[in-house]
């Protein structure tokens, strides 16, 4: 019990004395995931947007596709790409192996189905009088698709909270296409396993820390935003 | 004006609402479009609007010297929902969003977004959140939106449905200021009210057809 109170100290003291490694490895980590969600972002709200408003053969079988797909294992992600990004696999050219762009791939992957089912379902709640009124008042196809965004806004956000906290905690990519290379391409998540191993649990305690409070902070914003979007929905 | 021929409209494999063989309107007077619930009014005003594409048949506007047009005229021929969608933005955005679509300078824009509030009676609730407003007041808002652009027609659905005798009072005073102003509108209502007395035509959808009737001090000829 001991053992563990002086770990959990030695955790605490290394947060809040800025230790130079335990934030840069935060760094990456935050680094990649932002990266990784921001450039999931356009995309997903376009297939989103096709899913929700626009009827065509075999959608209901692309959603269903697109909720599949939020349940595949982030090893099986690591595990394809690494297949596509080694030195014998169609992209081996890029080079582009155990680095953070890479990761950033991985992360780019995983995001964008929990993003576009919950960015379907949001668009899908918005009502279609949105759509009518702004394009009857002489806004144009862009502009009404911005409005229809813009209305649905609290939505947007807590699917972008939903997919960040998703990739930032996944391990299974990060450390398979990434290598856990110190000072580049070591996350939170692979630094707590590496740490764990060697038995640096203070280290370790500290990055768990670090998730456990980014998921508090995220839960907590997602739980406004929804209070948010029903305020909206029932007004 | 508008021109409408052998206009058929329904649902999926439904038997059409009604069928319109021929319907011409000069597109400057009150009308007052009757009909039971369920006879297709909507439908027609919305097919008018250019919201649904008819089954079959054209409708033709022709606005002022322009060549005539199959709907949507967005900005020139309006249909304002029974409920209107207001924005989820305040009072005073909801126009300034008209106005950003239509490219208005920023001074021009206030200036004529705080003259329609002022003239709407809803200056004070400028910076209040659009949707907190009561139903009276939503369609008032929803009116100075549309007003904003000076469309040529409005394509109203019960505009005063499930409204107070106040509100009511409210939004056919509006609705007859912009018919001054030079608006042609044609309304669905289901209740007389002062509005429909100061109507000039009359539309009805019974037996699957469009009875047409011009009124000349209060008398059907």
């Amino acid at each position: 019990m001991r053992e563990l109170m002086n770990t959990v100290g030695e955790a605490l003291y290394l947060l809040v004395s800025f230790d130079p490694a335990l934030w840069e490895i935060i760094g990456v980590s935050f680094r990649v995931s932002l990266t990784a969600i921001f450039a999931a972002l356009p995309p997903s709200l376009l297939i989103a947007l096709l899913l929700a408003r626009v009827a065509f053969p075999g959608r209901w079988f692309a959603i269903s596709l697109v909720n599949t797909f939020m349940a595949v294992p982030t090893v099986v992600v690591g595990l394809v790409l690494f297949m596509l990004l080694s030195r014998s696999g169609p992209l081996g050219e890029w080079q582009l192996l155990f680095t953070q762009r890479a990761m950033i791939m991985g992360q780019f992957l995983l995001a964008m189905p929990v993003l576009i089912a919950m960015l379907h379902s949001t668009l899908q709640s918005i009502d279609q009088r949105a759509w009518e009124t702004a394009r009857q008042l002489g806004a144009g196809w862009w502009s009404s698709l911005w409005l229809l965004i813009r209305e649905a806004r609290f939505g947007v956000i807590a699917a972008v909270l939903a997919a960040f906290g998703r990739i930032i905690a996944e391990v299974g990519s990060a450390v398979m296409i990434g290598g856990n290379i110190e000072h580049f391409t070591r996350t939170i998540t692979t630094a707590i396993a590496l740490e764990t191993l060697k038995g640096k649990f203070a280290q370790g305690l500290a990055l768990g820390l670090v998730l456990l409070l980014l998921a508090l902070v995220l839960n907590v914003l997602l739980g406004v935003m929804r209070g948010r979007g029903h305020q909206t929905v029932s007004a | 004006m508008l021109e409408v021929s052998q206009l058929a409209h329904g649902f999926d494999r439904e038997p059409a609402l009604w069928e319109i063989s021929h319907l011409q309107w000069q597109g400057r007077s009150l009308v007052h479009l009757r009909g039971d619930n369920g006879s297709g009014k909507t439908t027609l005003l919305r097919l008018l609007a250019g919201l649904e594409v008819p089954r079959q048949g054209t409708i033709r506007w022709t606005l002022g010297n322009a060549a005539p047009l199959s709907p949507p005229c967005p900005g020139r021929v309006l249909y304002l929902h029974q409920q209107p969608y207001l924005f989820d933005t305040s009072v005073a955005g909801n126009l300034r969003y008209v106005a950003r679509w239509h490219g208005w300078r920023r001074e021009e824009a206030r200036h004529r977004v705080a003259a329609m509030l002022e003239h709407c009676g809803l200056a004070a609730h400028a910076e209040q959140r659009a949707r907190s407003l009561s139903g009276g007041e939503r369609m008032r808002l929803a009116l100075a939106r549309a007003w904003l652009l000076s469309p040529r027609v409005l394509l109203l659905d019960e505009p005063t449905a499930s409204l107070d005798r106040q509100a009511i009072a409210d939004v056919c005073t509006l609705i007859s200021s912009l018919h001054e102003a030079g608006c042609a509108i044609v309304l669905s209502a289901h209740q007389p009210s002062v509005l429909t007395e100061r109507c000039d035509e009359y539309w009805c959808l019974e037996q699957r057809c469009l009875q047409v009737s011009a009124f000349k001090q209060g008398v059907a000829v």
